[in-house]
């Protein structure tokens, strides 16, 4: 079965971007995605190994000349330090998706059956939900919230993308004073 | 020191030396500490649009950053406009705005705007000081960021409490550390060498250079490699001044409102070069009709993200101007005259086809009667700023320097408003060249409050006034493209524009009739000072050629025979 969502979800673009970590960064990245009209999937962002500096993971569901521009664009900003496209180069990517199931007595069951076959986690269970924890690759997760979908899915709350490369570079994130990146400005 | 102190300071070392700006109440502490640094001469203004405008007619006349001051809420939020004016055509400006005390930021305080929020994408980079030890490191950085790579202007919002914060020996950093910022490029040798290697091997060769080519300095280059490649060469509305429109090559201006062999040679040229330039929308009209037949796109810029934003090139070169055209040159090998002589044959016989052409025999005024008087009397040497409209494109087609000059005119954010502050700011900065100042009376009173600087000042900028008592250009499109429908356009309730002169203390001349314009720009040239002349034109006089909006470049429109 192939739904919209996890078609999208296995032709979506990866983009990682460490930034520096100042006040208004985010809102710089986000008001040039908005301004420019990129189509943008996912964003999720958070501290990297080296104080001061944050891991973007942008999805962007497009073709090749649009994920180019997003990239050259957010380089032009003088507080992205480094951006890179991992579409096509050996990477580890995840999402985690917070999935609040209603249940009764009918459905409880098959339901326990159905998460511990798509490899979910139950974290919290009374009579009436379940609250379970679904991680793994984008379509992964497309594909087993899809099959949630035959129970009643009362909330969701999903973390967005995160990425890294497999390359043994040590990146921005990792050796402060390096130079990578940059733009035209 | 104070931080208003620091402030000031902090501009000298960076080489300052004229401020325009407006005081308030959250950069009281700055205005307070100025008049101990008189090597930093203010101009105050009257508004801080034209704050910013003069700051960027200065800063595109003198290559150096212009720098504003304002005062946090409204007045930093009126010169928004002119940051992005000078943000769409990379101009340095470094704006100065007071904001409220970092205690109550956040708060709604009494004229308080979030000022970093406003202006973040109608600036290269903007900064938000709240602690006195950040204003060195900030100042630094924000010129060297509105000046290297491609240029724009920098926000720098400095919260009251910093700049009254006390730090007795301030810390001058000698370096900069941005990581994040790279603006210098080595351009690839191997691409240059292969864009050589074309534009050598090309039949019909066309070069279009844009602002970039005069941001760069990179004039004499650009006339070196065209003659070299023997390449038609034209530029776009910001590129004018790049090349002489009076070289034998000269394609003249391009785009929606381009010459008619200009034109023709972009649609028919198989190999085109955009050096310096964005390849907007102006520039291409509909965008999939543009240079069909052009086998090899080349593009130059210094902005990477201009690769392929709106038409993807064949060969890329990420540099400035200046620099890849003169690392490209000694790469061109010179065709055989026999070779290119077909190619520029066509280009001639086009330029006799589509000249440029106007009605200047029914008894009115003509603007480019105008214009042709005004431009003799500039004898390649004045700098012209226009204002945006008819008065725009007219001053462009017109303008016939036989070398490289400056034209200047807000061309990307098409500001209303923008020519006069612009000329006063441009004439601050080059007081040895004549200035004149071409504007529609629409956009003048936009921002003709300014006039009290020029005659405080007593800086001599000419204000040519091509008066038609509407908003011209828009009156063209709704009589071409909007079925006729005059609406909102008429401006015949206007000042009477010598006596609103006078009233400023400045001298004004109305203009009526072709055989007085001679004589008004002789009162003008040889009274000194600001002047300005109404020029009563032709009220229904329109802008030839022109694309109609949605076609492509082949479907321009030349003036109708039948006009009168």
């Amino acid at each position: 079965m192939t739904t919209p969502e996890i078609a999208r979800a296995q032709r979506l673009r990866v983009l990682t971007a460490v930034v520096e970590d100042h006040p208004g960064v985010l809102s710089r990245v986000s008001g040039m995605i908005r301004r420019r009209g990129f189509n943008i999937h996912g964003l999720s962002v958070g501290p990297t190994g080296v104080p001061g500096r944050s891991r973007m993971t942008l999805t962007v569901d497009a073709g090749h000349a649009e994920v180019d521009q997003v990239e050259k664009q957010l380089d032009r900003l003088i507080e992205v330090l480094e951006i890179e496209d991992l579409t096509e180069t050996p990477r580890i990517n995840r999402e985690l998706a917070l999935v609040k199931l209603a249940v009764d007595e009918g459905s409880r069951s098959r339901a326990l059956t159905e998460i511990d076959r798509l490899g979910g986690r139950v974290l919290d269970e009374d009579r009436e939900q379940l609250i379970v924890e679904l991680s793994g690759e984008f379509e992964r997760v497309e594909i087993a919230l899809e099959a949630l979908r035959s129970f009643r899915i009362v909330d969701l709350a999903r973390s967005g993308p995160v990425a890294i490369s497999k390359s043994r570079d040590r990146g921005p994130a990792r050796a402060p004073g390096t130079q990578a990146g940059g733009g035209a400005g | 020191m104070t931080g208003a102190d620091i402030v000031l300071e902090a501009l000298e070392r960076e080489g300052v030396r004229v401020i325009f700006g407006y005081p308030g109440g959250a950069n009281l502490p700055i205005y307070k500490e100025l008049p101990k640094h008189p090597r930093l001469r203010h101009i105050l203004v009257r508004h801080e649009q034209g704050a910013a405008h003069m700051a960027d007619g200065y800063a595109r006349a003198s290559g150096r950053a212009g720098v504003v001051f304002a005062t946090s809420g409204p007045g930093a939020l009126n010169t928004i406009t002119g940051l992005a004016t000078a943000f769409m055509d990379s101009v340095p400006l470094v704006a100065i705005t007071g904001q409220v005390a970092s205690t109550v930021v956040g708060r709604d305080a009494f004229q308080e705007s979030d000022v970093v929020g406003c202006s973040m994408p109608v600036t290269k980079h903007n900064y938000l000081i709240t602690d006195v030890h950040d204003i060195p490191r900030v100042i630094k950085e924000a010129f060297h960021i509105a000046t290297t790579g491609r240029p724009g202007p920098v926000l720098i919002d400095v919260c009251k409490d910093a700049q009254q914060a006390d730090w007795p020996d301030p810390v001058w950093p000698q370096a900069i550390q941005l990581p994040g910022y790279r603006p210098a490029f080595t351009p690839d040798l191997s691409q240059l060498e292969r864009a050589a290697d074309a534009l050598s091997r090309a039949e019909r060769p066309v070069i279009l250079a844009g602002h970039g080519v005069i941001l760069s300095g990179g004039e004499e280059e650009l006339i070196a490699l065209a003659e070299k490649s023997a390449t038609p060469t034209g530029t776009t509305l910001l590129g004018i001044g790049a090349f002489p429109v009076r070289h034998p090559l000269s394609l003249h201006m391009t785009g929606f409102m381009g010459t008619g062999w200009n034109l023709k040679a972009v649609q028919d040229a198989d190999l085109l070069m955009c050096v310096g330039m964005r390849v907007d929308d102006r520039v291409t009209a509909k965008l999939a009709d543009w240079a069909p037949r052009a086998e090899t796109f080349i593009h130059v810029d210094i902005d990477r993200s201009e690769m392929g934003k709106n038409r993807r090139p064949h060969m890329e070169v990420v540099a400035d101007a200046k620099t890849a055209l003169g690392k490209m040159l000694p790469h061109i090998r010179p065709p055989e005259p026999e070779r290119r002589r077909p190619w520029l044959t066509q280009i001639d016989r086009w330029r006799e086809e589509h000249p440029l052409r106007y009605v200047h025999s029914n008894g009115h005024l003509q603007p480019q009667d105008v214009m042709i008087e005004m431009y003799r009397r500039c004898a390649d040497e004045a700098i012209v700023v226009a204002d945006v409209g008819q008065n725009q494109i007219w001053a462009a087609l017109w303008w016939n320097f036989a070398k490289p000059g400056l034209f200047i005119n807000s061309g990307g954010a098409g500001t209303m408003g923008f020519a006069f502050p612009a000329a006063i700011g441009a004439k601050v900065a080059r007081p040895e060249k004549d200035v004149w100042c071409v504007a529609g009376e629409g956009g003048f009173v936009m921002t003709a409050q300014e006039l009290s600087v020029a005659v405080k000042h007593q800086l001599d900028v000419k204000i040519v006034l091509l008066n038609n008592f509407s908003l011209g250009m828009v009156r063209q499109f709704q009589d071409d493209f909007y079925g006729g429908v005059r609406s909102e356009v008429d401006l015949h309730d206007m000042p009477d524009f010598v006596k609103l002169a006078e009233a400023y203390g400045l001298p004004g001349r109305l203009v009526t009739s072709a055989d007085e314009i001679g004589p008004a720009m002789d009162f003008a040239q040889q009274t000194p000072g600001p002047v300005l002349i109404d020029f009563r034109i032709d009220e229904e006089a329109n802008v030839y050629p022109i694309v109609p909006l949605g076609l492509g470049l082949n479907d321009f429109r030349e003036l109708p025979d039948d006009y009168a």
